[in-house]
């Protein structure tokens, strides 16, 4: 009794200590030290994660957090993003927010990503908490400009309302009429609605109300003529995103365009650009050697008029383009930007046989030369070697992410024709702090042998027509330590690896397995003996049980979940159950 | 045959191939038995997770079978073909679905791109050629939304297996519960096109429908 008083603190230091660790990480370390702080830190987390939102019923979250404020939440796999989820498979928020709006009223942020969010649910939210503060909408869908409405209309103290890749009916522009002149929001992006009309008075008296605006980005229906108001209305915007950026060139508009853009001294961030006409882009250039972050990815426009913006932007450290920049683009911002630590390169033509431009993998080679502190590279390009990945692992040891798209399924070694096992084993082999990685080529059970060895800090790996056996699966699962997310497209995967590996899976958040070789009778075996897994088995050609249990089924879907079975699935997805007697203990 | 499950006991890790990656092509002096075999003295430590959930069952025999027998029970490569033809057949010939992996949002905005650009020979290929939902041919989605007027809820359809406005009225007149007779006094059936102009799909033929929809609506006539 006595060691204990002097070993330990009164709950309230300890609540302030604890106060001061953020991360969600850390914070799940903190409460399991001991039962002591296991309730300490329950009463006083403020931000719950739920890394995916049918692992954890909304009642469970309360029960355990009783003042949190922040709540974020994850529904669809990652693959809902390429059309590989059928709709209507899930994710729905709406139990969520009615669990919340009876059990407190004072949360203050919800932040969804890949969730389904109907006019109902925001009505709620809404009505519910009078402290609402922030609105985090990421590739959400189900919602209208009504459900905006709504929001915009009862929450007096809204600062952040941001819907990122939402698919929004867009019924009215009229929905941003509805804030009340009170409002002072400090970051809104509606880049993702429609081109149906915006009120543009009311956006206009919108932003001039709200002095507190430091990020904004507008829709593609705003007009390039209309941008200068915006900004003189708003001239300590961060963070700003146009809409369309073309019109007939017109001397007034320029200069009209350039003397807003000069007036914003603190822009670090700019997006948006559609339809970009090269000849307004000078008028941006007084704000460039300020700019951080550029997102370019929706602007047409060829690599000269591209090298010649990226040379006005030394500090840049974010870029997202287009594959326009080709190669000699590429070259330039290797040798201006030093300070570059994102680099995206996305397709112009995605689904184009040939190549319409020289992107190669001889740009990437010179950004991983050039920029020292390249951390997060996504690159689409047609053609790769390993000599070049290779080169790239060596220039770059501190890569985070690395995600690399062959466009074409299989491509070999554009010099050897072999495999790029090698190239993508001196990534894992060199870059030891590589948590995502997204592989693409021709590749054997070979690299799957690399990543197993080498990737240990690896969290999320994305896999397409790749590999040869159930080897290859095998490797990756019983060798990355540090394995959450799994994400696996046409392999040759099937019972073998699955199967020999079921108690792995309890320590991931989910897998995901889609046209490879997983059996029916596999997916309920693993089903049956894994009380802690949800197996779900998603197949729109009919119930997996009217074909053989050999048979392979679509698609399938295995996540860790306390919370049992859902119960809210549409007609093709069966969750395997459970069967207590046959449980290993 | 039954399957090892749960926690097989922990085998010592396997070393890795010893060997060092160099640049340009590598000798391949290691197939998977060899290395497995050779698990003695490995410096890869799984410090700090012996005791905990975290152990990974490491069923290295199961690596020794199908390295020469491609054609194992589970893996015959015709299952596979077929599994993996039907995924591209599925979408009407259009192409993988999902591939490459550009999110939807930023196919949606890859048409205006491109219709501004001199790439109209290409669409136009693309939709002679292997599609039969053409004007898609830069979205791998065959679903298009539904709505019928005065009804709040929008539905989906599958566009991909329709081949005529028969076809796809009587899917319509099923999904929203509407009789032949209603539907004939009363419903008209409109489309949103790529502009954005409202046309009724009665004024013309079904390959330019398919052609040039974004979403259909159910108006009252």
């Amino acid at each position: 009794m006595h060691k204990k008083m002097m070993f330990s603190f009164p709950d309230e230091v300890l609540e302030h200590v604890f106060s001061f660790i953020q991360s969600d990480k850390d914070r799940n370390s903190v409460s399991m030290v001991c039962k002591s702080w296991y309730e300490i830190e329950r009463w006083c987390r403020r931000k719950v994660f739920v890394g995916n939102c049918y692992s954890v019923s909304p009642r469970m979250v309360i029960r355990r957090f009783p003042e949190f404020r922040s709540i974020e939440l994850k529904g669809k796999p990652h693959f809902a993003d390429f059309n590989l989820v059928p709709d209507g498979w899930g994710g729905y928020v709406f139990p969520w927010i009615a669990e919340m709006a009876g059990a407190f009223p004072w949360l203050e942020e919800i932040k969804l990503k890949r969730m389904v969010v109907t006019d109902e649910s925001l009505e709620l939210i809404a009505k519910s908490f009078k402290n609402f503060k922030v609105l985090v909408l990421s590739s959400c869908e189900g919602f209208s400009t009504d459900g905006l409405a709504a929001i915009a209309a009862s929450c007096k103290n809204l600062k952040e309302l941001d819907l990122r890749d939402c698919e929004v009916d867009d019924l009215s522009g009229h929905w941003l009429s509805h804030f009340p002149d009170t409002v002072s929001l400090v970051s809104l992006n509606i880049s993702c609605l429609g081109s149906d009309e915006v009120s543009f008075s009311a956006l206009e008296r919108l932003v001039g109300r709200c002095t507190n605006l430091r990020t904004l980005r507008l829709n593609r229906a705003v007009p390039l003529d209309k941008i200068a108001n915006i900004l003189r209305r708003a001239p300590h915007l961060v963070e700003f995103g146009t809409g369309t950026y073309a019109a007939d060139l017109r001397p007034d508009v320029y200069s009209d365009l350039a003397g807003a853009f000069s007036s914003c001294k603190e822009l670090k961030s700019l997006s948006g650009f559609w339809d970009l006409v090269p000849a307004y882009l000078p008028a941006i250039y007084p704000a460039c050697s300020k700019l951080t972050s550029l997102n370019l990815s929706y602007a047409t426009i060829q690599s000269p008029d591209l090298i010649k913006l990226l040379s006005q932007c030394p500090n840049l450290q974010r870029l997202l383009v287009l594959d326009y920049i080709e190669d000699s683009g590429l070259e330039a911002l290797a040798s201006t930007c030093k300070d570059l630590q994102e680099l995206r390169v996305f397709p112009s033509d995605p689904f184009g046989a040939e190549p319409n431009v020289s992107l190669t993998e001889r740009g990437l080679v010179a950004v991983s030369s050039g920029c020292p502190k390249l951390q997060s590279v996504l690159y689409f390009c047609r053609r790769m070697s390993n000599e070049a990945l290779v080169t790239i692992a060596k220039n770059c040891p501190n890569f985070t992410r690395f995600r690399l798209c062959i466009i074409e399924p299989r491509t070999a070694d554009y010099l050897t024709l072999e495999p790029l096992d090698v190239g993508f084993g001196a990534i894992v082999q060199y870059c030891k702090d590589l948590q995502r990685l997204s592989l693409s080529g021709l590749l054997t059970d070979r690299v799957f042998e690399y990543i197993g060895t080498y990737a240990k800090k690896l969290e999320m790996l994305s896999v397409a027509f790749a590999g040869d056996s159930d080897l290859g699966l095998h490797h990756v699962l019983s060798g990355c330590e540090s394995l959450r997310k799994l994400e696996i497209r046409d392999c040759p995967f099937g019972d073998k690896a699955l199967l020999a590996n079921a108690a792995k899976l309890d320590t991931m958040r989910s897998l995901w397995m889609s046209s490879c070789a997983v059996s029916f009778g596999a997916c309920k075996l693993l089903g049956q003996k894994m009380p802690r897994l949800n197996v779900e088995v998603i197949d729109e050609r009919g119930p997996p049980d009217s074909r053989p249990e050999s048979c392979p089924v679509d698609k399938l879907y295995i996540y860790r979940t306390v919370a049992g079975p859902r119960f809210d699935m549409p007609p093709f997805v069966w969750t395997m159950e459970d069967d207590p007697s046959l449980q290993l203990s | 045959m039954e399957l090892q499950l749960g926690l097989a006991l922990p085998t010592t890790p396997f070393s890795p191939f010893g060997y060092e990656l160099k640049q340009g092509p590598f000798h391949n002096n290691g197939s998977c038995s060899s290395s497995s075999s050779s698990s003695g003295g490995s410096n890869k430590r799984r410090g700090g997770f012996d005791e905990d959930t975290r152990v990974v069952p490491k069923t290295l025999r199961l690596l020794l079978w199908n390295t020469n027998q491609r054609n194992g029970e589970d893996d015959d490569p015709n299952d596979l073909d077929d599994h993996s033809s039907s995924a591209i057949l599925k979408n009407g010939g259009e192409g993988l679905v999902g591939w490459p992996p550009v999110k939807a949002w930023r196919k949606k905005l890859r048409r205006h791109v491109h219709n501004g650009r001199a790439n109209n020979n290409r669409m136009a290929a693309a939709a002679a050629g292997n599609n039969s939902c053409g004007g898609r041919a830069f979205s791998n989605s065959t679903y298009v939304k539904v709505k019928m007027e005065g009804n709040a809820i929008a539905r989906k359809i599958d566009l991909s297996v329709h081949r005529s406005f028969e076809s796809l009225t009587s899917t319509l007149k099923r999904m929203f519960d509407i009789s032949e007779e209603q539907w004939r006094k009363s419903f008209k059936l409109a489309y949103q096109d790529r502009e954005g102009d409202w046309l009724l799909a009665e004024d013309v033929p079904w390959r330019t429908f398919i052609r040039s929809l974004k979403c259909i609506k159910l108006v009252r006539s």
